[in-house]
């Protein structure tokens, strides 16, 4: 009897600390996985691409072919994060930013951040580089519209169960006169149900 | 089997009552001792995982008042999630806290904690010039108030998050969500029996003038005669936020009794917070053409004793329960073995303890002031003589915090 309960208390006790050990998998990084139900990577790049394959569909791009005979120059500008998350707007610019180059439909000007990097660049050659190797100032691709936008959210509680609504709102502003030649919307609806019981 | 229970329920005790007990000391020893000594002393203890909430909000708040705001961000986000974490109930946590002590629960953190928690990260956060990130854990604190929120209470409902929201707001220039925080203050003020400071007031006068609600302006003018609206053009506008000394913490209540034959004792442990202490410090502020002193907005003893007296019906009864299974207990061993009854009673009274955590280094008072001025240099007197100078920027918004346990005031200034 007393060996029964020592096997088992063994037992339980090799269980325990199976079960409190890390474990690492590796995902792919298209996987959906949904953790905390806070906006995450799947969301990200979902909205990323719906928005902009949304944005290039539109008649902004063939009109402005049209007129001027050249892709439209595009850069993001800031997306404002009024969600009551703390998100990393940045991995969501990159994700646009990624999805309307290899779109191959508009051609693309680095951000203001990046600019200012490589004109200290270009200033720096301008003293040390050999004149066959130096590029010279003034030739920057000028942007024909500015990509803005901002992620909000709407939380409705009811004890453990949640319901996150986000919207993310884009316009593609027209840097010649202001104008705003296309407006996109994206809304994810989450509902979450935050477990009662734990370990 | 008793001599197993006997053995774990020492060993699972074994530091509680001293780990607490010494973390108290700290809180009280912060009225006299620089917080980055109390700071190193909290960081050189070790807590045990169930007390892990507690240690970071504590770490988290002297790492804010020593101006180390990314590590305050860093230790207070780890602290709010694990409090979100353990708001699901814990079978084996409560099984230990009905059979041995309410101190086996881990220490999930009390409404005021839950709330509090976002007061101070969004003021890191402003402090390290990121009014967006601020801006998300305003709202994230008005989802912990609204998941609090009961209509025959306040418990939860913290004025100086409000007032703290209403002054991102404004900075925002988001008039209208502004002017709903400036009101959910006032109210919640109103509410406590607190009078409403003229900070407050005057805010709410500014934000319904600005906004052009007509009716809501006049009405604020009738309330507030002796206040006007002044152009804001050039001028500078400087918010006060005055943290005056640190809460006291939670005291043991026991009583122990001899059962009705004599044969053993029992042993009742209650948590009671002490009388709060009166003596409220106000700093004066003073440009050349005004001078003012800081208003209460918050009284944090208050609110540490509304979290006890909520949670404490369920404290007395887990504690009745417990009693009266630790008496059968002893009881049952009495019967077999005396000298085995004798030493799981002692056990059980040894283990018998009330619950003492809580956030207990944070300020005891939160006071507000607020000033417009042409002037660029703002002068603090406090209580201890300590005088201060302050530089201001033409046409800058600013949040001004200064703590009486510390040296250092914290300024963030927006064009």
């Amino acid at each position: 009897m007393k060996t029964k309960s020592n096997l088992l208390l063994a037992l339980f006790a090799c269980f325990m600390i199976t079960a409190c050990s890390t474990s690492v998998e590796r995902l792919d990084s298209q996987e959906q996985v949904d953790l905390s139900g806070a906006w995450n990577d799947t969301d990200s790049q979902l909205v990323a691409r719906e928005m902009i394959e949304d944005s290039l569909s539109r008649p902004w791009i063939t009109r402005f072919i049209t007129r001027t005979g050249n892709d439209p120059a595009v850069i993001v500008g800031t997306v404002k994060n009024l969600s009551h998350e703390h998100i990393n707007t940045n991995v969501f610019i990159a994700n646009m930013e990624r999805e309307l180059i290899n779109s191959g439909q508009v051609q693309f000007v680095a951000s203001a951040t990046a600019r200012q990097e490589i004109r200290d660049e270009r200033s720096d050659q301008a003293v040390n580089a050999t004149q066959d190797t130096r590029n010279a100032k003034s030739q920057e691709y000028g942007a024909d519209f500015m990509l803005q936008g901002q992620i909000n959210t709407i939380i409705d509680i009811d004890g453990k169960t949640q319901v996150r609504y986000y919207q993310v709102n884009l316009e593609l502003i027209s840097m010649q006169d202001n104008r705003k030649v296309w407006i996109g919307e994206k809304k994810i609806k989450k509902l979450v149900r935050f477990s009662k019981l734990r370990q | 089997m008793y001599k197993i229970l006997l053995i774990l329920t020492l060993t699972l005790l074994c530091g509680c009552t001293g780990y607490q007990r010494n973390l108290n000391q700290l809180a009280t020893s912060l009225n006299t001792t620089p917080p980055e000594i109390i700071l190193a002393k909290l960081q050189e203890a070790q807590p045990r995982k169930r007390d892990y909430a507690q240690f970071h909000l504590n770490k988290g708040y002297l790492e804010f008042i020593n101006g180390d705001f990314a590590s305050a961000i860093t230790t207070l986000t780890l602290a709010k999630k694990e409090m979100s974490v353990l708001q699901a109930t814990s079978v084996s946590e409560n099984l230990g806290a009905g059979t041995i002590s309410e101190t086996l629960r881990s220490y999930s953190g009390y409404p005021t904690d839950r709330v509090m928690v976002h007061n101070i990260l969004a003021l890191s956060y402003l402090f390290s010039n990121n009014i967006n990130s601020a801006r998300v854990e305003i709202l994230q604190a008005d989802i912990a108030m609204k998941k609090l929120a009961d209509k025959d209470s306040l418990n939860g409902q913290l004025a100086s998050t409000h007032l703290i929201s209403g002054i991102v707001y404004e900075m925002l220039n988001e008039q209208s969500n502004a002017l709903i925080s400036y009101r959910f203050a006032a109210d919640t003020i109103k509410q406590r029996g607190q009078p409403v400071p003229q900070g407050l007031k005057q805010a709410l006068l500014r934000m319904s003038f600005k906004l052009g609600t007509e009716q809501q302006f006049f009405d604020y003018q009738k309330q507030f005669p002796d206040l006007s609206v002044e152009n804001l053009h050039r001028k500078n506008q400087v918010f006060v936020l005055y943290f005056d000394g640190v809460v006291s913490h939670k005291v043991e209540n026991t009583v122990v009794l001899p059962n009705r034959g004599f044969d053993q004792l029992i042993r009742i442990s209650m948590p009671a917070y002490p009388q709060p202490k009166q003596n409220i410090k106000r700093i004066q502020l003073s440009v050349p053409e005004q001078q003012l002193v800081t208003e209460a907005v918050e009284n944090v003893e208050v609110l540490a004793r509304e979290d006890l007296d909520k949670e404490y019906p369920s404290i007395l009864l887990l504690t009745t329960t417990r009693a009266l299974a630790k008496y059968e207990l002893v009881y049952q061993a009495n019967k077999q073995d005396s000298v085995v009854g004798l030493l799981l009673n002692i056990a059980t009274l040894i283990s018998e303890e009330a619950d003492l955590r809580s956030w207990n280094m944070l300020p005891a008072s939160i006071q507000f002031a607020y000033l417009e001025t042409n002037q660029n240099e703002l002068k603090i007197n406090e209580s201890n003589g300590r005088s201060e100078s302050i530089d201001i920027n033409n046409s800058s918004q600013n949040i001004i915090l200064i703590n009486s346990l510390s040296d250092q005031v914290f300024q963030y200034q927006r064009p």
